[in-house]
Formats: structure tokens, C-alpha cells, sequence
């Protein structure tokens, strides 16, 4: 217990002492500010809580009976699945600044767009990891369930909907934050009440000791979610919450034909749904619409040389911070297995890190780390960082244990052992997670160059909004999403390479 | 008659129905026409006298519903879907929509100058556009053509400016990597006065900047088809705005009893409210009413658009349902 | 009620040439027990896969009771103990065997499997977990499993391989006077010559990959069979007999594999 305790003591005497040098700067409060600012303000604190927690709770809801009535259709009907699969990687791409206003217009006044964005946030990452664990399954089991002449969905209600638990934990643990995360940048888009209208009211009143209690109190209670779900789960499972190790489909000669299909029918999806929404086209785009912009319009040259010097500009955060987090995440795992100690300090810290709702606290960060890029690669390498360090960490100590016991039967050290043995068994986990956080790392880019920095394609997006040019904002959100899906793809190709070598199994 | 004991919006509506009741004669509260009126920020005092309307009654048979704004809610959607009757927004936000074809109209507008200003800090201020050259101004760069125009109209070589790209808060300034920040008038420098910064504001409004801001707009259809809603809705407003200049700390205390989850402090909303006063209300709308202008009004903010790039006409400004209030 | 197999010419080929099995003829007599014996990797087990309609075959037609496999599969007619015991990890060793009625839509009756769990000798292991048995006694599981439908046709594929040679000699005696008595059609699956000649009234050896039929030996040895006739003369001669099939085939086969 203690050396669970003293890791979070040091970094809040820490957080204590840094805001005490810097107080006078309006960048960060101490510990002892926010309590006392919890304490005077706890009724209003607490209603926010309250309303943003409500909706967080319905969308993850949502969100995920989403997810699992997705993978479970894809379970059942195979051939849905590519679709499935893409579909859904290319709307968890689309950037909230797009989809807020869309939803207002939508829902009208009320919680649904908060809801649905929070329920936007979670689907993906349970999605995933819960179609890794529905296939995670021994086909003998599968046999003994075809031998008492049972089909597809027995299987499903009986052998794999289990088998999958422990998946599921894994994405509904990372959900929990993500959907708390949705619903208050779902308050933006002019919601009554909550934890993100307050957020705006903070840092526009430079008012740092009210931005830092609610992010304290946002981090706080998305790491009890994270915590809650995998206490139930623990006690539920008589094993760990598997991390995401999927390989990407292969791309075998149906790969460019199921590309092409889900594109068409997402495109479908787009331009129906708008009929049917029957959306003024004023804001609502339509896929022609777009292609007009991009490709016919006199102006398109114009509209693409906007669209490359942003996406220019955001590349000059995004990569490095992208990659600065997978080698970060990779290198704390290692170290936690060299040595184990470390991991008492480490952990909390980094579930805190990932359950900081990056809008309270990306203005601020990058107030403190300079206007320079720092302080968004910063935001980029957090989102990233984690999922990392999870997966990999997992990965490191998957290592089989007949072979470590070679490598101690020759007397190898920890060091010859993570070399030739756990780094190896780390690689199927390190590249699933490096082609999750491909969208995540766009998002918190986004994000980031909205509310705080001002460049790049995240805030063109919203200055595009705010002067009603929503041939430019459609034509953004679709090269953005289409960006993603490519990011995407091309780790998987990389990781397959890798993979060929390394871990074959995992290609089967 | 009706109870109010707590100052929630249907039981406000309840009391303005009810009031309406005795003038039309027993007409079910039911029956009342609805209207949404988006506005363009969160709820503070920058809207407190639409909340007096509201709570007062002053939107004569008319249920009124007040949306807040927020980063990621813009005005214009939900006035062209038809969502919201009327929409709060500026002359540069209007003009940047019509030109995408949105067919609005600005009715009114609320705020004669425009809210943007230079703050600096009193040990090194800028207290008129010749004080900028060799300084270093923190904005979006997005902005740039706002300081462009303000150059352009004072003769100053924007080319002696420094800009440095900041996000919209006054940790810069105070941190010393900036100068002077380009920000609204009622509210970073209000922030910077209440955390007890002392600070300079020069208003652009003063030199020459004449962009129209929270201004009111309809569509065409709206104007046509929803006339009295719409009239209602902006004799609510005029009346509202009038009680709000006679008391602005009580429009204060009212925007606080309404919102006590807007996490609002009330020292800044009372100084905001007080710094509104003087963009909102001027010898012209002494003379003529709240919400007026005048073809040279206009004529001017034509000029400051060009210069931001925007070309509109004078017909963007309907100045009917102004007319027809104040003439009344 | 009883049922024969029938498989003509039944062959199978993985991918484009991997001959697993050679068109074979085979004909399980209805309430008999029959051994598969044949080197590791002969296609034994892919043949039982075939016969189970877990596996298409090639060519060639597999009937059971003069129907389809796939008819079977929807009666719920067979029941396979496989090589893993493949015992939900989640269900208790009781609630494993209840889920095999489930899925058979049979009537549940505690007693019943009760006595099922005490004949494969875990009694007082019933509301265990699989992780808490050693690899023999999940086998016995498996087993318990397989027999809680009542199948008509039980396919038993090496169900043995990690159980100790006592409880081995126990089940031998134990399990055929279970299902001989319900009058089941058995296919087991091994390649322990001893166990086949000990369980069995004929014994079919097959020959390495691909499998074709070597040898067709009627065991014709008393039952119930008690496990000290393992060192009777007759018992003796079978096994030799078996032994001797089995060796030619493999010394057939592997000239043939050198060319």
C-alpha cells in the first residue's frame, strides 16, 4: 500500500512546490489552492459534476451497447465485418469540432449532443478490443459447439461472449475517461451546465485555481471509472484484462474491393442521412459538395493550399509527438520490468496523465511549456503514451515462460533477457497500440490547436466554422478522417512486416 | 397568481403568460408562439437584458428560449435551419455567411462600437494605434486582418508591429512575452482588473474600427413568414436592454440568480456589465432607440468590412421591425 | 437406439495438395466399438472430424444412420470427446456438462450427472473449476461431457492421452459397459495399440498420411474386459497382430515417401 501511496505523495509535493514558483504567472495552481477552492465552491462544483457525469454515463452506455451490438453482428455475419470495421474507424476520426454544431442543430437545446459525443468517444475502443476477444476463442471449442449441431450465434451467446470479457474490461476501462472526455467537449457546443461550460468560464476569467479544480476533479473521477471497471472486472474474471493484440486484417487481393465499399458506403451514409436529417445545406455538406469544393470549384486551388499549409503545420506537432509517445510508453514498460519498483510510482501516474480531460488543461499546458511546439507534441505524446505503456507492458511479460526458463537455465541477464526474448514477445502488442492511438494522437492534435494554440488543421476547422465557410470545414473533416484512415493502414502494413519476423502466430 | 418562488425559466414563462392572459382574453399560455433566441457566448451579463425581457415578461405573446453559445456553437446554423428565430452575431460573422449564401438580415444591433481593444499594461501602455509601432501584440493570428484594417484606418505601418500568436487569454501579457494583447474590451481586461493586473484598454471602436457587433439576425423567410414573433421578440429586447442600462448591477444580480451553475463571479460580471454600457448605448440610440443606426453607421462598417475583406450592400441592415418598434 | 456409419470413398485434401486421407471405405457397425489406430499425424483424427460433420470431406459421402452428418449435428445425435478437453474455463466441471444438454436441448437431472461425475472418478470435484484439475482429470471431464447427451454416436478422439495409467485401466473398465449397455456406436480414436485392442470390438490401423485402411482386426475377447487380461495370451496375440499391421504400413509407406 505504501509504495503505492508514495509515488502520487512525491508528484503532489512536487505539483505543490512548481506552482509555488510560479505563482503570480496564472498557469497552474497548487494542490492546496484547489482544495480550498473545492471546499468554497462545492455546491456548484458539484452540480457540474453531476450533469456532465449523467450524460457521460449515458453515452458510455450507449456507446458501448453500440459497440457490442456492432461486434456482435460481425461475429454473426463475417462478411459485414470489414465494413464494420471501417466504417467505424473512419467516424471515430471525424474531428469534434465538425460534429459538434451538426449535433446541436440535430438535438435541439438538451443533453443529446453532449450524450452522443460521449457516446461517439467510447465505441471504437471497446469495438476493437471486443472483436479481438469475441475471435480470441479455441476453435475446439467452437467444434464442440458445431458437434452438438449448434450454429454462429450459440457460439456467440455461449462460447465467445465470455471469452471476450476480459476484453471488453480492457476497452470499457479506457472508455470511462474518453466518455467523460465527450460529454464535456459535447457542453461547447452551448449545453446549459456542466464541467466543460465551466472550463470555458475558467479560462476565459483567468481564473487558473477554478481550471485546475476542474480538471483535479475531472481526473479524479474518470481514474475511479478506470478503476471502478477494473476492480468489478477482478472480481468478476479469474484473469487480467487482456490488452488489444489484433493484427490488422490482411490485405489480401479483397483489401483495395472492401476499401472500396466501405467508402462508398460511408459516402452513401452521408448523403442519405443529410437528406433524411433534412439539414439546411448552407452547413450541411454533402459528399458532392465536398468534391465540388476540393476538385471543381474555382477556387479549389485556393481551399487545398489552406488545407496543406495547416495540415503542414499540424504534422510538425502530431509527428514527433505520436512517436515521442510510443518510444516513451515502450521504454517505462521496459523499465518497469527491469526494475518492478518503479512501477509503484509509475502507474498512477500515467492513469492520471491519461484521465486528464485534454480540454481543461491543454490552454494551460501550453501556456506552461511555451507557445512554441513543445507544449503541443507534449498533449500529443500523453494521449499517446499510455495505451502504450499499457499494451506493452502486457506484452513484455508475455513472454513465454519455457523460454525465459532457457534463458535463465544459461544464466542470462535481465538485460539479455528483454533483449532477446521480451522485446521480441512486446512487438504484437507495441503495434496494436500504435495503430490505435493514430486516431486518438489526431484527436488531442485537434483539440489542442483549437482551444489553445491557434494553428494548424484543428483550428482552421473551427476558424472555418466561425465564418461560416463549411465548404472548407466538410472538406477539412474529410481529409482529416481519410489522413487517419491512411495513418492507420500504414502502421499496419509496417506492423506486418515486423510481424512476419517477429511474431507469425499473430498473422495467422 | 403565480408563485415565484424560484426564478426558473417556465415559471417565468408562466408568469408572462399569465400576464398576457389578461390582455388576450383567457388565450390557453399553451397557445403561445415559441422562438429560440441563439445567443453567441455562454450565459453572463454580456445577455442580461434579454434575461430581464424574460423574466419580466416583455416578450409579449411570445415563449422565448434563450440557447447559450459556446466554443463550438456557432450562431448561423441554427438561425438558417430554422432552430432559433433570432441569432446574436457581428456584422464580420454576417457578412462571412451571406457571402456562403446564408440570407440574413441584421435587425438590430446591440452593441454600437465594436468590443475590440488593445490592452496592455499601465507601466507600458497603448493608448492610441501610434503607440503600437516597435511593440509586441499577442493575438490570433487569425485576427490579423482586424489589426490590418485598425492600421490601415490610422496610418500605421503594420510592418512596425511584432505579432505573436497567442491563444485568447492574458497570461501573456502579465507573463511580459507580449506588450499588449488584442482582445475583447469586456473581458480579458476585466479579468486582469479583478485579479488586480492594472491595465490600459484602447477601444478600436474609437479609431475608426465600425464593425456592428452583437447584432441581431433572421433570415428572409423569417422576416416574411414570422414577422410578429419576430417583432415581439425585439420589442422584448428593447425593453429589456432599456431596464438593464438604468441598473446594470441589478441585471448583475438577476444574471446570477438565473445562472448559479455558470460558475459566474460576480465582481467580473458587474464590472462587464458596467464596461458594456458605453458600446451598447449611444447618442444615437439616445435619440432613436436601442438597436439603431443610421445610413453613415452603416456606410462606415461597409468600409471597415472591405477592409477585412468582406463585401456587402447596404440591404444587409433591415431596419423595418426597428422602425416599427420605435415609431409605435 | 443405435445407428451405423457409413463412409464411402471419404477422402480429404488440404489446400491445393496435402493429401490427409485416401478415399476410404469404412462401415462402424451400429452398437459396436471401434478403434482407430495409425501413427501420429496420420489422419485419424481428420477422419473422425469428417464422420463428426466437423470437417467436409474431399470427396466421397459420409451417412450415419443412413443421414447426412449435418442431420446428426441437428439432433444433437453425436457427441465428441476431443483430443483437448476444451472445458469452458468459466464453468464449474457440473455447469460444463449442463451446458453440453443445454446446447443437446436435453433434460437437465442432477442425479444423473452426478453419477456421470463419480464413474469418471471426480467425485467431490463437480463445482470445480477447469483451471483446478490436472490435465487427466479435465480429460475425464471431457468424457463425463460427452456422455451426459446419451449421443447415439460417440466419437472419442485420444481421450486418454493425459490420463495416468490407473485411472486409464479404471475407465477401460468402467466406460464400454456404460455405453455398450445404451447400445452406443463408439469411434475412438488413439494410438496406443493396447487401449484399442482393451476397448474395442474391431480395430481399424490405418496407415501414415495419407491414411488408407492397412488392417481390419475383430477383437473378439470377452467383455466386461478387467484390466489383468491385458497379460492373457489372446490379448497378447491381438496386439502383436495390430503391432504388425501397424509396422508394415509404415514400412510400406516410407519407401514411397523417399522417392
Amino acid at each position: 500500500m505504501t509504495r503505492y501511496a508514495l509515488g502520487p505523495i512525491a508528484a503532489l509535493v512536487l505539483w505543490e512546490l512548481i506552482a509555488r514558483g510560479l505563482a503570480g504567472s496564472f498557469v497552474l495552481a497548487p494542490p492546496s489552492a484547489i482544495a480550498v477552492y473545492l471546499v468554497e465552491n462545492f455546491g456548484l462544483i458539484a452540480r457540474a459534476l453531476g450533469v456532465t457525469l449523467g450524460n457521460a454515463a449515458a453515452g458510455f452506455v450507449i456507446g458501448n451497447c453500440a459497440a457490442i451490438a456492432l461486434a456482435a453482428c460481425a461475429i454473426v455475419w463475417p462478411r459485414s465485418d470489414a465494413a464494420i470495421r471501417g466504417a467505424a474507424l473512419l467516424v471515430f476520426c471525424l474531428p469534434l469540432v465538425a460534429t459538434g454544431p451538426i449535433l446541436r442543430v440535430v438535438f435541439g437545446p438538451g443533453p443529446w449532443p453532449q450524450i452522443v459525443l460521449a457516446a461517439l468517444a467510447v465505441y471504437y475502443t471497446t469495438l476493437i478490443p471486443l472483436l479481438v476477444g469475441l475471435r480470441a476463442v479455441p476453435s475446439d471449442w467452437l467444434d464442440l459447439l458445431r458437434s452438438y449441431g449448434r450454429g454462429r450465434f450459440s457460439a456467440l451467446l455461449h462460447v465467445r461472449a465470455m471469452a471476450a470479457l476480459p476484453y471488453l474490461v480492457a476497452g470499457l476501462q479506457i472508455a470511462a475517461p474518453a466518455a467523460f472526455l465527450g460529454a464535456m467537449v459535447g457542453e461547447f457546443t452551448g449545453a446549459e451546465r456542466g464541467m466543460g461550460v465551466l472550463t470555458i468560464r475558467a479560462m476565459r476569467g483567468m481564473n487558473v485555481e477554478m481550471t485546475w479544480t476542474l480538471a483535479a476533479v475531472a481526473t479524479a473521477v474518470a481514474m475511479l471509472g478506470y478503476w471502478g471497471i477494473g476492480a468489478i472486472a477482478a472480481r468478476m474474471l479469474q484473469e487480467d484484462p487482456p490488452v488489444i493484440l489484433a493484427a490488422p486484417a490482411a490485405l489480401k487481393g479483397g483489401g483495395l474491393g472492401t476499401a472500396a465499399m466501405v467508402a462508398f458506403l460511408v459516402v452513401l451514409v452521408w448523403d442519405v442521412g443529410l437528406r433524411l436529417l433534412d439539414l439546411n445545406t448552407f452547413f450541411a455538406k454533402g459528399p458532392l459538395d465536398v468534391f465540388d469544393a476540393l476538385a471543381l470549384a474555382p477556387d479549389a486551388r485556393d481551399t487545398w493550399s489552406i488545407l496543406l499549409r495547416a495540415l503542414g503545420e499540424t504534422a510538425v506537432f502530431l509527428v514527433p509527438g505520436y512517436f515521442a509517445g510510443l518510444v516513451l510508453g515502450a521504454l517505462i514498460a521496459m523499465l518497469i520490468v527491469l526494475v518492478p519498483s518503479v512501477a509503484g510510482t509509475a502507474m498512477p501516474i500515467a492513469i492520471a496523465l491519461r484521465s486528464v480531460p485534454i480540454i481543461t488543461t491543454a490552454p494551460l499546458v501550453v501556456l506552461l511549456m511555451g507557445r512554441g511546439a513543445a507544449g503541443t507534441m507534449v498533449l500529443v505524446a500523453i494521449m499517446v503514451f499510455f495505451p502504450t505503456l499499457i499494451a506493452c507492458l502486457h506484452g513484455l511479460r508475455q513472454a513465454p515462460s519455457r523460454v525465459m526458463d532457457v534463458m535463465n537455465s544459461y544464466a542470462a541477464g535481465p538485460l539479455q533477457q528483454l533483449m532477446r526474448v521480451r522485446i521480441p514477445a512486446m512487438l504484437p502488442a507495441f503495434f496494436a497500440a500504435a495503430r490505435m492511438n493514430v486516431p486518438a494522437s489526431v484527436l488531442a492534435v485537434t483539440v489542442v490547436e483549437w482551444l489553445a494554440t491557434g494553428n494548424g488543421i484543428g483550428s482552421t476547422m473551427a476558424l472555418s466554422a466561425s465564418v461560416s465557410d463549411y465548404d472548407l470545414l466538410w472538406s477539412a473533416v474529410v481529409i482529416v478522417s481519410l489522413l487517419c484512415v491512411v495513418g492507420y493502414g500504414v502502421v499496419g502494413l509496417v506492423e506486418r512486416r515486423v510481424l512476419r519476423v517477429y511474431a507469425p502466430e499473430q498473422l495467422a | 397568481m403565480t408563485q415565484v418562488s424560484k426564478l426558473t425559466r417556465r415559471s417565468v414563462l408562466a408568469t408572462g403568460a399569465a400576464a398576457l392572459g389578461a390582455t388576450t382574453l383567457g388565450q390557453p399560455a399553451w397557445a403561445q408562439a415559441k422562438a429560440n433566441l441563439q445567443l453567441s457566448w455562454l450565459h453572463s451579463t454580456q445577455f442580461a437584458g434579454s434575461y430581464i425581457a424574460l423574466k419580466r415578461g416583455y416578450y409579449e405573446g411570445l415563449e422565448v428560449a434563450l440557447q447559450q453559445g459556446g466554443p463550438n456553437a456557432p450562431v448561423e446554423p441554427p438561425v438558417v435551419s430554422g432552430t432559433a428565430l433570432i441569432g446574436i452575431s457581428a456584422a464580420d460573422y454576417t457578412a462571412a455567411a451571406v457571402q456562403e449564401g446564408a440570407p440574413f438580415k441584421i435587425l438590430g444591433v446591440a452593441m454600437q462600437n465594436n468590443p475590440f481593444a488593445i490592452a496592455s499594461l499601465a507601466g507600458n501602455p497603448v493608448n492610441e494605434p501610434a503607440d503600437l509601432v516597435g511593440k509586441r501584440i499577442g493575438m490570433a493570428l487569425t485576427n490579423t486582418p482586424v489589426l490590418q484594417a485598425l492600421c490601415t484606418l490610422n496610418g500605421v505601418d503594420i510592418n512596425a508591429i511584432e505579432i505573436v500568436p497567442t491563444q485568447y487569454s492574458p497570461q501573456p501579457l502579465v507573463a511580459g512575452d507580449v506588450d499588449c494583447l488584442l482582445c475583447w474590451a469586456t473581458d480579458l481586461p476585466v479579468a486582469m482588473t479583478i485579479q488586480g493586473v492594472d491595465n490600459v484598454t484602447m477601444l478600436m471602436a474609437d479609431y475608426g474600427y465600425a464593425v456592428h457587433s452583437q447584432t441581431y439576425i433572421a433570415t428572409e423567410d423569417s422576416l416574411t413568414n414570422r414577422r410578429a414573433d419576430i417583432l415581439a421578440l425585439m420589442a422584448g429586447e428593447v425593453k429589456g436592454w432599456g431596464d438593464y442600462r438604468a441598473d446594470t448591477d441589478a441585471a448583475t444580480q438577476l444574471t446570477l440568480d438565473m445562472f448559479p451553475d455558470a460558475g459566474l463571479d460576480a465582481d467580473t460580471q458587474r464590472l462587464q456589465a458596467a464596461r458594456q454600457v458605453p458600446l451598447m448605448f449611444s447618442e444615437l440610440t439616445d435619440a432613436n432607440g436601442f438597436g439603431w443606426w443610421t445610413d453613415d453607421t452603416v456606410a462606415a462598417n461597409i468600409e471597415t468590412l472591405g477592409l477585412l475583406g468582406r463585401t456587402v450592400t447596404a440591404d444587409l441592415w433591415d431596419r423595418s421591425i426597428l422602425e416599427e418598434i420605435h415609431g409605435a | 437406439m443405435t445407428v451405423a456409419v457409413q463412409c464411402e470413398g471419404v477422402a480429404k485434401t488440404f489446400g491445393a495438395s496435402v493429401e490427409a486421407v485416401s478415399p476410404i471405405d469404412l462401415h462402424l457397425v451400429a452398437g459396436q466399438t471401434t478403434a482407430l489406430v495409425g501413427p501420429s499425424g496420420c489422419g485419424k483424427s481428420t477422419l473422425l472430424r469428417m464422420i463428426a460433420g466437423l470437417e467436409v470431406p474431399s470427396a466421397g459421402t459420409v451417412l450415419i444412420g443412413g443421414a447426412p452428418p449435418s442431420q446428426t449435428l441437428r439432433d444433437a445425435d453425436l457427441a465428441v470427446a476431443f483430443q483437448d478437453p476444451s472445458l469452458l474455463p468459466w464453468r464449474s466441471v457440473r455447469r460444463n456438462i449442463e451446458l453440453a444438454l443445454d446446447l443437446a436441448r436435453r433434460p437437465k437431472r442432477a442425479e444423473e450427472i452426478e453419477q456421470l461425475i463419480r464413474l469418471v472418478g471426480l467425485e467431490g470435484f463437480a463445482d470445480a473449476r477447469p483451471a483446478e484439475l490436472s490435465g487427466g482429470m479435465r480429460q475425464r471431464a471431457a468424457i463425463a461431457r460427452a456422455l451426459s447427451t446419451q449421443p447415439a454416436l460417440l466419437l472419442l478422439d485420444e481421450p486418454f492421452g493425459a490420463v495416468d495409467e490407473l485411472t486409464r485401466q479404471q475407465l477401460a473398465q468402467d466406460l464400454p459397459a456404460l455405453w455398450e449397455a445404451r447400445g452406443t456406436t463408439t469411434l475412438l480414436v488413439t494410438h496406443s495399440v493396447s487401449e484399442a485392442v482393451m476397448l474395442s470390438d474391431r480395430v481399424i490401423v490405418l496407415s501414415p498420411r495419407p491414411a488408407r485402411i492397412v488392417a481390419d482386426v475383430t477383437i473378439d475377447l470377452p467383455r466386461p474386459r478387467r484390466p489383468e487380461m491385458a497379460r492373457d495370451p489372446d490379448f497378447g496375440q491381438f496386439t502383436e497382430h495390430v503391432f504388425a499391421a501397424l509396422s508394415k504400413g509404415v514400412a510400406d509407406t516410407l519407401p514411397k515417401a523417399a522417392q
